[in-house]
């Protein structure tokens, strides 16, 4: 590992074991890890799905929108190596998927137009508890992580569990699924901001998003809490528009809507 | 079938087999009280954080021990929908005079020691609360819990008809399961348009729901693909509540 890299890593880890003791915001933090997993090891892009109660998984995060929309489709098509691995529990290495459409039909095929060539999937789990599954997307075919890196992998991958949690006494299977819960509808209530954003300012999700976290950062906010006061109407959307427009000097929405 | 699969099946039989509205609340608290190791349960139904009475019940008496909770304006159910979370309470007489004096003293009168009550939310909107009564005091075991937490998710839907009354979901037979519909509404392309009609028809997250719901029902779709048709602007609420199609047909990803 060369010094810049071994860097890049103390910095992942860092972020994260910060996460346990600051107020964090756990969109953001795996947003983070998706981002880390996808800069520091030899893939292209990384996706996080979390379960909720019902044990029904969603895409809380991705390093991208191609990312989000592939590991989106597995949900929707209930196939993909990300669920093999969430309902095994233990890692599903796929060196070329290619090979593998029989397996995976209508993902491979998925997988492959959007330019994706091998899977390494690692469970995110606490305990006994499968909390999710950390999926890893790379371009060349028969290209494999290395021992070393998939550990690496699959130690973002606890510790991010670990910081979702976010309590040492939430050892019982109620209190687990609660701070996952808890994970999950600030996603939920970010989703619906991005809705009341791109709904005024005749934006997409994405630029909603940008627009959302920009303000929140701008603001030494956490996003769920933004989301929140958006979606109650405490915050004007038009405010949280005004504050990107301002910056970028571009006009606040455009025509149409 | 694992033991999950089948209590989740009898549950949502428990509740189709009734029909829709209170007739399938009811059948879900006496399906509650033959699976749970409970004697009642009542469904109340919640808006803007506030009770609006009881719903649906296993029976006469736990009918009553919940509207107790109206009647004082205080009980563990009050506190599961402020709290947003389930409040257990094995023992009533440890509570008296701490935190629900008169719903506690009111229980006791009836020879129920034990109530345990689990908020039903739809997409964090909290909707109602299935409150399980028991005579005998103690702790639910952890069976049991997961058991009551997925009859109070189940609970969501004849609730969130209820809020529809001009729909007569009686005629709901499109073949998909309540699981199902559960799961379409949790998604995050129902989050996103939940969003966009939120500020578009300037409502409240759970009106917005409701309203994507109904339409998702005329229309013989699931939420899920109501919302995508929204996110891409190709379906648009008007204010006067009328749905039309908009712009360039896009195809859900």
């Amino acid at each position: 590992m060369n010094n810049d890299r071994e860097h890049q890593v103390t910095e992942a880890f860092v972020s994260l074991a910060n996460s346990l003791v600051e107020h964090f915001d756990v969109v953001d933090l795996l947003s983070g890890l998706a981002t880390d997993c996808a800069r520091l090891l030899d893939i292209a892009e990384a996706g996080v799905l979390l379960a909720d109660r019902r044990r029904v998984l969603h895409v809380v995060a991705a390093s991208s929108e191609a990312t989000r929309s592939l590991e989106l489709f597995q949900l929707q098509r209930d196939q993909g190596p990300c669920l093999e691995c969430y309902r095994s529990g233990t890692p599903v290495v796929v060196a070329d998927l290619g090979a593998e459409a029989a397996r995976w039909p209508e993902f491979v095929e998925r997988a492959l137009a959007a330019g994706f060539a091998s899977v390494h999937a690692v469970p995110m789990r606490l305990q006994d508890n499968v909390l999710g599954a950390l999926g890893l997307f790379g371009r060349e075919p028969g290209v494999l992580l290395t021992a070393r890196d998939l550990s690496l992998a699959q130690a973002l991958a606890h510790v991010g569990s670990v910081a979702i949690v976010h309590s040492s006494a939430a050892a019982d299977r109620v209190a687990i699924a609660e701070q996952l819960q808890g994970a999950l509808t600030s996603r939920v209530v970010v989703e619906q901001a991005k809705g009341v954003l791109a709904q005024r300012g005749d934006l997409d999700m994405d630029e909603a998003f940008v627009v959302l976290r920009r303000y929140a950062r701008d603001h030494n906010l956490r996003l769920a809490d933004v989301a929140q006061d958006v979606v109650s109407r405490q915050l004007p959307a038009q405010r949280v528009l005004d504050n990107t427009s301002h910056r970028s000097a571009k006009p606040p929405g455009h025509a149409g809507g | 079938m694992t033991g999950d699969e089948h209590l989740r099946a009898e549950l949502e039989a428990a509740m189709t087999d009734a029909g829709s509205g209170v007739a399938a609340a009811n059948g879900l608290c006496v399906a509650c009280v033959d699976l749970l190791h409970v004697d009642g349960a009542a469904i109340s139904f919640m808006h803007d954080g506030a009770s609006q009475g009881t719903f649906g019940s296993s029976g006469e008496l736990s009918r009553r021990l919940d509207e107790f909770q109206f009647t004082y304006g205080e009980g563990p159910c009050m506190d599961a929908v402020s709290a947003g979370r389930p409040v257990l309470v094995p023992d009533i007489e440890v509570e008296t005079e701490v935190r629900w004096p008169a719903f506690a003293a009111a229980m006791l009168q009836e020879g129920v020691r034990a109530v345990f009550a689990l908020p039903s939310a739809v997409a964090t909107n909290h909707i109602g609360v299935l409150d399980l009564f028991r005579r005998a005091p103690g702790p639910m075991s952890p069976g049991d819990l997961s058991a009551g937490l997925l009859a109070a998710e189940l609970a969501a839907l004849p609730l969130l008809n209820l809020m529809t009354a001009d729909v007569d979901w009686a005629g709901v037979g499109d073949g998909s399961t309540a699981w199902a519909e559960l799961a379409s509404l949790e998604r995050v392309e129902v989050y996103q348009a939940t969003g966009m009609l939120m500020e578009h028809l300037d409502v409240g997250p759970t009106e917005a729901l409701v309203r994507l719901r109904a339409h998702a029902f005329a229309m013989g779709q699931t939420a899920s693909e109501v919302a995508w048709k929204i996110v891409e602007r190709r379906l648009t609420l008007d204010h006067d509540g009328a749905w039309r199609p908009s712009g360039e047909a896009g195809s859900a990803p």
